[in-house]
């Protein structure tokens, strides 16, 4: 949703500019819900709000990340442009604009 | 040859400790005996079962329902009569893993579940030897060198185990993971290249995309968190 308003021929950046971030899953994940997914989204974004929102999208992909209380399972890794965010923190990270995201499952076979 | 008689020779006196004789134990033990590795540790608790032989390609149909090491050691034996061969049938555990390694100069894990490759991760920081740590599903894979102390550990980048799983396999998967691990630990013993340190490969077959993920050390990680970072380069000791 476009979120930038304008008055007569002046542009004024609210307070919800909008952004675009891009998504990549990998593995499983990327099997259920693709990958390097262009988003908009408006400031204030947190990382595990956009996350689900994406992955409602396929309600296996969303189980596959998200357990039955609606928190990414334990063993999910999430980064932020190549930084680490903890499961803990990502409900209370915000996302900008240009941010790269990665999620990921550890893969287990041999 | 790109790395000359001397290197040859490293190579020789190196032993390698591979954790599994499957899907990717296979072409990392194949490789490694025909590079000249002079001492390869293989260990594996398994039978061959027919459902194995479309990627684990140590083991022929006339093998099912042999041990793995039996066929394991046969075949390495076979391909390089110059190397030591010493194959191990036991189940990896916390009693075991660090007098399996024994001596080793490193460890390769192709391994198919998580809490065994936390065994290894915690043994190659208490010995200070890598682990060629390497992972496989469908057709993506994934793998990176662990130097203790220098390179994030396994627990730094998975804290936490996926739960168990029947995975979908194609042995092409585990071929290329495999040849990513078997490059690194031949890279490790002749100091050569750069390794995969402090990145994770990661190889989607579907699409023929390799990426990596930069990753760092847990300052506060359960494994590896009171280990001193070291300096950024690693090759094996003379």
């Amino acid at each position: 949703m476009r979120s930038v308003w304008r008055h007569g021929d002046e542009e004024e950046n609210s307070e919800e500019e909008e952004m675009t971030v891009k998504i990549r899953f990998f593995a499983r994940f990327r099997e259920l819900l693709g990958t390097d997914i262009m988003t908009d989204v408006v400031a204030g974004t947190m990382f595990t709000s956009l996350i689900t929102t994406i992955a409602k999208k396929n309600p296996e992909g969303y189980a596959a990340i998200f357990d039955e209380k609606d928190a990414f399972h334990e063993f999910v890794i999430l980064m932020k442009n190549g930084k680490r965010i903890d499961i803990a923190d990502a409900a209370k990270t915000p996302v900008a604009d240009g941010d790269e995201i990665a999620v990921f499952p550890p893969v287990a076979g041999g | 040859m790109s790395f000359g008689e001397e290197g040859q020779e490293r190579l020789k006196k190196a032993h390698i400790f591979i954790a599994g004789a499957g899907g990717l134990g296979s072409p990392v033990s194949l490789y490694l005996a025909v590079a000249g590795v002079g001492t390869i540790t293989i260990v594996d608790m398994d039978v061959i079962d027919q459902t194995n032989l479309n990627r684990q390609i140590l083991h022929f149909d006339r093998d099912i329902g042999r041990k793995k090491t039996a066929s394991a050691e046969e075949k390495l034996q076979e391909i390089n009569q110059d190397i030591t061969v010493n194959a191990t049938d036991v189940k990896i555990d916390e009693t075991n893993a660090a007098d399996l390694v024994g001596e080793a100069d490193g460890i390769v894990d192709a391994m198919d579940n998580y809490p065994t490759r936390y065994l290894l991760n915690e043994v190659a920081i208490a010995k200070e030897i890598p682990l060629f740590h390497g992972g496989i599903r469908g057709f993506y894979g994934q793998a990176t060198t662990i130097i203790p102390g220098t390179t994030p550990c396994l627990k730094c980048i998975f804290p936490k185990a996926p739960p168990l799983e029947v995975f979908p396999v194609v042995g092409v998967t585990p071929g290329l993971i495999g040849m990513v691990q078997a490059t690194e630990v031949l890279k490790y013993l002749l100091g050569i290249g750069e390794l995969l340190m402090g990145r994770l490969f990661i190889w989607d077959g579907m699409q023929a995309k390799a990426d990596e993920i930069r990753v760092e050390r847990n300052p506060k990680c359960e494994a590896c968190g009171d280990m001193v970072t070291k300096k950024k380069t690693a090759r094996k000791k003379k």
